[in-house]
């Protein structure tokens, strides 16, 4: 697990400009506060899918009315459902910080968006292994939220991989996930091996999203 | 039969697992269980009775998610789920010839309570509380509180079940592997708040396998003075062919449980992927081993959610900042409802190496209940030591102590039977360590055997209530030096007389010592080393101070009790280097600004000062310098977190100025007008309207910052109460903006004079017209143009 710092100065809408070495600092800081604070926990079941028909897939007894997702699970013949958090530890600590000082909350904020990002890639790496092992490929995570994927599906993700329970994953009466550094997705298995490649943020219908690469 | 005949005079034996037999039988992933209970009661009652076959004490009912916030819209009531599956498990009951208890299983809701999550503790709460009734109504023997990975929850369903019911309540809760919840509390924390709050039995369930439980156990015990129970997984889940599973055999099953039974379980069963195999070899494994006697364990311990702190091994520092008394500042917060001034206290102490904080809100003009209340959930939420309720008031004690999620220490109680009766009561029902001054209707006494005689008097009206030695700690009273020089010696021979003839641990209000002394500090860091000398186990101090602090270092330096001085090392080693401050660069208030550097700016602003009429400062410097920042941050040449350094630079260089007016008697910098923000009703991320604030802060905007989550009515409420303006809103979803939407609407209907900007992730210029907004801002910047646009800037 790891913040990458590329992606943290990223998401604070540095580009290529050079951040100031307090900023710089600040990002260390937080890095070495989150990796002791945090609690990540995982969980994921593999299900069939079932690609219905353009605008509809099903799997673990959810039924999707998305086109994006579709699209994004065309040519799959499995999906991993998989959920992580990072643990209200986490929360703790970017509450604090932002009684203390927002500037450093929210580059806090920011290390902790890489730290998820990067602690689910690390939780999918044995899932890709697996996969591997029978000749399939891991499609981009994609959650609920995406595109046209309804954010109100994030219900079905906690109660079939029972996440209260499991990793201490809930969400809000409007969806939100509590702790907030989670992560719930969907992840396609397929036989095409280029589908690897694809970067998350292309397949990602926000386009003028700013934290969007490429 | 009845639980507490058998307890403790055998081992007893809980079913194993429900829901994975459920699954056996066709239930889906994502069905509710609980709702068989009503569709398939016979197979229910079958499963009952296998376990009861199996040789199974204790049968828990099929009821592990029977609470309003879990089967809302399910089409049936809790009652109507509760009564039938205590039904099924009356006639499994029944059929095994009349033996067997009934549990009624509570388990979690499923949701984080506030603040991390949206669930109100009183919610949570009554969704027990409703459980727990309908389950002793339909006959239930006892209740089990299981699964839970949340003290705070615990503590509700708790407290929920022991006011409502008569029936006795157990607990289990879910550790991992390091023996931490989920919500980060260790085993301590919780073992001291449950037992605070009177479960009759704790322990461990799911999550683990038998064998990983072993290595937990010892822990429990060395903490738990009640009855333990062990109700472990078939196992660690394994993940196999993409599904979890638990493949202990219930051979491998029942040898780990034996185990777990000598090592003192009273109580033991299965969780998750147990079956009546694994019941069946448990018993036959464990039903002659006998229980272990219970050890009472006299440790005197607080806690947070996170963390105990014991008392006895190293002296305890009870930060005292939180406190209005003499504190002008304070004062002030406390009125305007500043409660981030009050967290900044809170979390400066810790720092500086407070063990718990003293908390006390009291103030004639406010309403100090509803102020403890929202101070200890705020200061609970952001900082993980325990917390000293300081109130006068035994009303606000009792709400305070409900809402605390761990075991408290309480300040005070004394002497006076009227104060013993207010109190003691109190401590009883919700578990905490009371500090008890040594006064009473006679007043102070002037001897050290005065003292010892009303902390006695105390001790023995306390085990009337109850409450043992172990959980009342003695305040033998720091009177001034000033007013009779003898004082010292007093309150000193009192410590001593507590420690040695009590056996009790004792603090103090160490600075208490030099009321009406200059330079108070002298007196206060030497009384502080005379006092722990003579037996002081925990000083109320302001941690802040170097004086004390050095004090405190130096003395568990000299006793030992910092072992081989490690902690005074890694203190005061680096800080030789630092003797010679460097000097601070040279720089302009306004350069310190844009360059985001905050002690530059605080301390060029002093300097400036001298030559400097202030408001020239602030109109000639401080707004110039945030102009250009702000100019910087929109052309995408400076970004967010150098434009809030800078606000940050500005606000330091703002108080030297603030503080420098006041100090003159001229006019303070007048407060421009009043803005009222909130994040909306659902939304619980409020890190942009967060940046807002700090913006429109630094522009001199009188900011009413109702937090997250709020509802429209409030916001309503606050425009009109402060005749406000303008409204700034922020939601992050498209599920929230709906509640942005209904806030605009009632705004438009009842304080039509009052313009909304809003902003945050999902919004858009599209999104702003659609639901009427008078301005879509898109960043913080922008937030300020329209703010000085608007006011006339």
């Amino acid at each position: 697990m790891n913040i990458d710092r590329q992606e943290v100065l990223r998401y604070l809408g540095y580009r290529n400009a050079e951040p100031s070495p307090e900023v710089l600092h600040h990002i260390a800081d937080c890095t070495e506060e989150l990796l002791q604070a945090c609690t990540p926990h995982h969980i994921f079941h593999r299900e069939p899918l079932r690609l219905v028909s353009p605008n509809i897939v099903s799997f673990a007894g959810i039924t999707v009315h998305s086109r994006s997702l579709f699209q994004h699970l065309t040519g799959c013949t499995e999906v991993i459902l998989f959920a992580a958090t990072l643990g209200s530890p986490v929360d703790l600590r970017l509450e604090r910080c932002s009684k203390l000082s927002m500037s450093r909350a929210v580059i806090m904020q920011a290390c902790a968006a890489s730290l998820i990002e990067s602690f689910c890639d690390e939780c999918q790496e044995p899932i890709a292994v697996e996969a591997a092992a029978k000749g399939l490929y891991l499609r981009p995570r994609y959650s609920p939220g995406y595109g046209d994927f309804d954010i109100a599906h994030q219900r079905d993700f906690l109660t079939v991989l029972d996440c209260p329970k499991r990793i201490g994953l809930t969400m809000t009466d409007s969806f939100m996930l509590a702790p907030s550094k989670s992560v719930t997705a969907v992840i396609g298995l397929t036989a095409e091996p280029q589908s690897c490649h694809i970067a998350k943020c292309m397949t990602c219908q926000a386009k003028n999203c700013p934290f969007r690469k490429g | 039969m009845e639980i507490f005949d058998q307890l403790g005079k055998r081992m007893l034996f809980f079913d194993g697992a429900m829901g994975t037999i459920l699954q056996e039988n066709g239930l889906g992933a994502g069905e509710l269980p609980e709702l068989w209970n009503l569709q398939k009661p016979e197979l229910i009652q079958q499963i009952h009775h296998s376990y009861l076959k199996a040789g199974a004490d204790i049968i828990k009912t099929n009821t592990f998610g029977a609470n309003a916030v879990k089967l809302r819209g399910c089409g049936h009531s809790v009652q109507e789920i509760i009564g039938s599956a205590v039904c099924a498990a009356k006639k499994a009951v029944q059929a095994n010839g009349g033996t067997g208890l009934i549990a009624l299983d509570i388990g979690p809701t499923g949701k984080l309570l506030r603040p991390l999550g949206d669930l109100p503790f009183e919610d949570a709460y009554a969704a027990f509380r409703e459980a727990a009734v309908c389950g002793e109504h339909a006959g239930a023997d006892l209740i089990l509180i299981e699964t839970m990975s949340d003290t705070y929850e615990a503590k509700a369903a708790l407290l929920a079940a022991k006011e409502n019911t008569s029936l006795p309540v157990f607990v289990t809760l879910i550790f991992d592997e390091q023996g931490k919840l989920l919500t980060g509390g260790n085993i301590a924390a919780a073992t001291a708040t449950l037992e605070g709050l009177g479960a009759d039995a704790i322990g461990f369930n799911c999550g683990l396998g038998p064998e990983q439980i072993k290595e937990l156990l010892p822990q429990l015990k060395s903490c738990c003075s009640i009855p333990m129970i062990v109700n472990p997984n078939a196992g660690l889940p394994r993940c196999v062919d993409g599904k979890t599973v638990f493949d202990v055999s219930p051979k491998a099953f029942a040898t780990s449980m034996a185990e777990l039974a000598s090592m003192g379980a009273w109580m033991v069963g299965g969780c998750c992927g147990t079956t009546p195999a694994h019941i069946a070899a448990t018993v036959r494994a464990c039903k002659e081993i006998p229980p272990t006697p219970l050890e009472s364990h006299a440790l005197t311990v607080v806690s947070s959610y996170s963390q105990a702190v014991p008392f006895g091994a190293r002296p305890i520092l009870i930060g005292e900042r939180i406190n209005p008394t003499g504190k002008s500042r304070f004062k002030q917060a406390l009125r305007e409802n500043d409660m981030d001034y009050i967290l900044r206290e809170g979390i400066a102490q810790q720092q500086s190496g407070a063990h718990i904080l003293d908390v006390n809100v009291g103030l004639p003009e406010i309403n100090e209940t509803e102020m403890m209340c929202r101070a200890v959930t705020e200061l609970q939420s952001i900082i993980d030591l325990p917390l000293q309720i300081d109130t006068a008031s035994a009303e606000t004690m009792e709400q305070a102590m409900r809402i605390y999620n761990g075991k408290p220490l309480i300040n005070s109680v004394n002497g006076k039977q009227e104060s013993m009766h207010a109190i003691f009561p109190l401590v009883k029902k919700y578990g905490g360590v009371v500090i008890a001054l040594t006064l009473d209707e006679d007043g102070i006494p002037e001897t050290a055997e005065g003292r010892l005689a009303v902390a006695q008097k105390i001790v023995d009206t306390a085990a009337s209530y109850g409450i043992k030695k172990k959980d009342i700690i003695v305040d033998v009273l720091a009177m001034t030096i000033s007013a009779g020089q003898g004082a010292a010696a007093v309150t000193l021979d009192s410590l001593r007389l507590v420690r040695e003839q009590l056996g009790l641990y004792t603090s103090l209000g160490v600075s208490n010592i030099s009321f009406g002394l200059p330079q108070r500090e002298n007196i206060n860091a030497a009384f502080f080393t005379m006092a722990l000398q003579n037996g002081l186990s925990a000083a109320i101090i302001n941690p802040n101070s170097q004086a004390m602090r050095k004090s405190y270092d130096a003395y568990c330096a000299l006793s030992g009790c910092d072992t081989q001085c490690m902690d005074y090392i890694a203190r005061y080693s680096q800080q030789t280097a630092e003797t010679a401050p460097v000097a601070a660069a040279q720089m302009s208030v306004s350069q310190a600004i844009i360059s985001g550097l905050k002690e530059s700016a605080y301390s060029a602003a002093q300097e400036l000062l001298r030559t400097k009429e202030p408001l020239l400062i602030i109109s000639e410097e401080l707004i110039p310098a945030l102009d250009q920042v702000g100019k910087d941050f929109e052309k995408g040449i400076l970004f967010l977190p150098q434009l809030l350094m800078s606000a940050e630079a500005a606000k330091a260089a703002f108080e030297v100025i603030r503080a420098q007016m006041d100090a003159s008697g001229s006019e303070s910098q007048v407060k421009k007008d009043k803005i009222v923000l909130a994040t909306v009703k659902g939304d619980i991320h409020d890190i942009g309207k967060n940046i807002v604030k700090v913006l429109l802060e630094n522009y001199s905007y009188d900011i009413i910052d109702l937090g997250k989550d709020v509802p429209p009515e409030k916001v309503v409420d606050a425009v009109k109460e402060h005749h406000v303006k303008l409204v700034g809103l922020s939601a992050l979803m498209t599920t929230t903006v709906v509640s942005m939407e209904e806030t605009i609407r009632m705004l438009r209907q009842e304080t039509p004079f009052c313009k909304v900007m809003v902003g945050g992730a999902v919004l858009t210029q599209e999104y702003a017209d659609m639901i009427h907004a008078d301005r879509y801002v898109k960043d913080a910047m922008d937030s300020v143009r329209y703010a000085h646009e608007l006011f006339g800037e």
